[in-house]
């Protein structure tokens, strides 16, 4: 009895889990992979809402960066209101969506987690860093969403997967094609999330739209 | 002998009037279950827990499972027995424990998880853990960082059955696999224990001698680990752990081990107590059962702060 209720809840979870999910009627190969998986699939998951729920979600959230820092900086929690997600419970920080264009004045392109300094009050002092990749540093697109939720996944693996599919998303999408050459000096665009910074850091800025030019 | 039988009447009268005045005005109990003492991971949850369940007027019962799924099940059938009116739990395991939290919630007594999570909800009334994902890559990002991106390194896993062993791996590799520089030599459990960690490390240092790192899965094992090195002269290697123990930040302080992650033990566990608490007394749940604690990277630099478990200011 006791068995048969875990299971139950086993299977109440992994329904949950996948709730998120488009049911298609033909299953193809890699379908077929995925329910070999136990069909968690969160690369596709984030493919299907990224045009159609993430984008309008943060072109909608996001502010202006530096109206964003400054109440960032002089109300966490009112700018968090207005501009950012945090999940209800626990102690994560708020993680906001912000609009930043500005004149890069450094890059940072011989590691891996690659990014460029960003002055966009133009007093040529570096206010952000926005990343190139290809590796993302930590998971604030997916934490910028008010409508994806950790309760409802499995666990901490799969709600990390999913955080990470975002990065990977996203660098196949807009990072892989950006050049790396002479970019101190051009001008950038972008919209993205950042997690409320410590003190005395620079907001790293998760790239969700980029555009470089000049 | 008329005095002393009357005197050992009331005696008894007054042992009877005792006795059955207790059950009447007891106060409420509290069950706390961790995993063994002897890590002080755990034994930080177990006072901290201790502490807020007392300040907020209830009795506890204080009880290991050693990580074995079967003592779990029994000392859940104590606390039930006893009467617990909460338990706050670090399980025995993210499968083998649903089963356990389940018989609590069904004997009326419920049960709210720390440390580490069940792959069920809706069975614990909070499940409040760290965020092992986030620590592990501020962990694993201040190892590229020390290891320059480049090097072999050697990893140590916690225990197979404990959800964060594959979670902090996770996390790691999400970050060190971005380095094609980074080459993993070798990867070995230790199950979160000392002694086996540095065993493991002695043998993996004889057949990997070109090792310029180590990360672990936690604290004692990253203990067990730098002791084995030092034993073999090896202060070169750059060691980082996980947890933010006493004897971590004392190393960090002495420049053996280089960093650690903090989870919040102590709070967390205060905070489970606090959330049992106003569900015994309001019968409100928290918002979410579960809750996500931020991890926080310890170096030389703050290493100063740490204490128990917490950071002071």
């Amino acid at each position: 009895m006791r068995n048969l209720k875990a299971a139950a809840v086993l299977v109440l979870a992994g329904a949950m889990a996948l709730s998120s999910c488009k049911i298609i009627k033909t299953p193809t190969s890699e379908e077929a992979a995925q329910a070999a998986t136990g069909g968690f699939a969160p690369d596709r998951m984030v493919a299907e809402i990224w045009d159609s729920k993430v984008l309008p979600y943060l072109d909608k959230k996001a502010g202006p960066f530096p109206e964003v820092a400054a109440l960032a900086a002089s109300d966490p929690d009112a700018a968090g209101a207005k501009y950012g997600h945090k999940e209800k419970q626990g102690s994560a920080p708020w993680t906001f969506a912000t609009r930043l264009s500005g004149t890069i004045v450094a890059a940072e392109t011989k590691s891996r987690s690659a990014y460029v300094e960003v002055d966009a009050d133009g007093d040529g002092k570096a206010d952000a860093r926005v990343q190139i990749g290809p590796a993302i540093r930590g998971t604030a697109i997916r934490d910028s969403l008010d409508f994806v939720n950790f309760n409802e996944f499995k666990n901490q693996i799969e709600w990390a997967q999913y955080g990470k599919a975002f990065n990977t998303h996203v660098n196949g999408l807009v990072l892989e094609k950006l050049s790396r050459d002479g970019l101190v000096g051009k001008k950038i665009e972008a919209v993205g999330a950042y997690p409320l910074p410590a003190k005395g850091q620079l907001p790293l800025v998760a790239p969700a739209r980029l555009t470089v030019e000049g | 002998m008329k005095l002393t039988r009357r005197m050992t009447m009331a005696a008894f009268a007054a042992v009877l009037a005792a006795s059955s005045a207790i059950p009447a005005y007891a106060v409420d109990l509290i069950a706390i279950i961790t995993p063994s003492h002897d890590n002080p991971f755990f034994k930080a949850e177990a006072v901290g827990a201790e502490a807020k369940a007392k300040e907020l007027g209830y009795e506890t019962l204080v009880l290991v499972h050693d990580d074995d799924a079967n003592k779990q099940s029994q000392l859940i059938d104590t606390a039930i027995g006893r009467g617990a009116k909460a338990i706050i739990l670090d399980n025995a395991g993210s499968e083998a424990s649903i089963a356990a939290v389940q018989k609590a919630k069904d004997a009326g007594v419920p049960s709210f998880l720390i440390d580490r999570e069940i792959n069920a909800t809706g069975v614990a009334v909070s499940q409040i853990v760290s965020n092992n994902y986030q620590g592990a890559q501020l962990g694993a990002e201040e190892f590229v960082k020390l290891m320059g991106e480049s090097g072999n390194y050697v990893e140590l896993l916690g225990r197979e059955s404990d959800l964060n062993a594959g979670i902090r791996s996770k996390g790691y590799h999400d970050v060190i696999d971005e380095y094609p520089e980074m080459k993993m030599v070798a990867q070995q459990s230790a199950n979160w224990s000392q002694t086996e960690a540095y065993a493991k490390m002695e043998t993996i240092l004889q057949a990997n001698p070109d090792i310029k790192g180590v990360i672990s899965g936690n604290d004692t094992m990253a203990m067990g680990a730098i002791a084995a090195l030092q034993a073999a002269g090896r202060k070169d290697v750059i060691v980082v752990g996980f947890d933010g123990s006493n004897d971590v930040r004392d190393s960090i302080k002495s420049g053996g081990i280089k960093a650690t992650v903090l989870q919040p033990a102590y709070a967390q566990a205060q905070m489970a107590v606090q959330q049992a608490h106003e569900y015994i007394t309001t019968g409100k749940k928290p918002v979410e059962e579960k809750q996500l604690m931020d991890c926080v990277l310890i170096t030389s630099e703050n290493a100063d702060q740490l204490e128990t478990f917490a950071l002071t200011n």
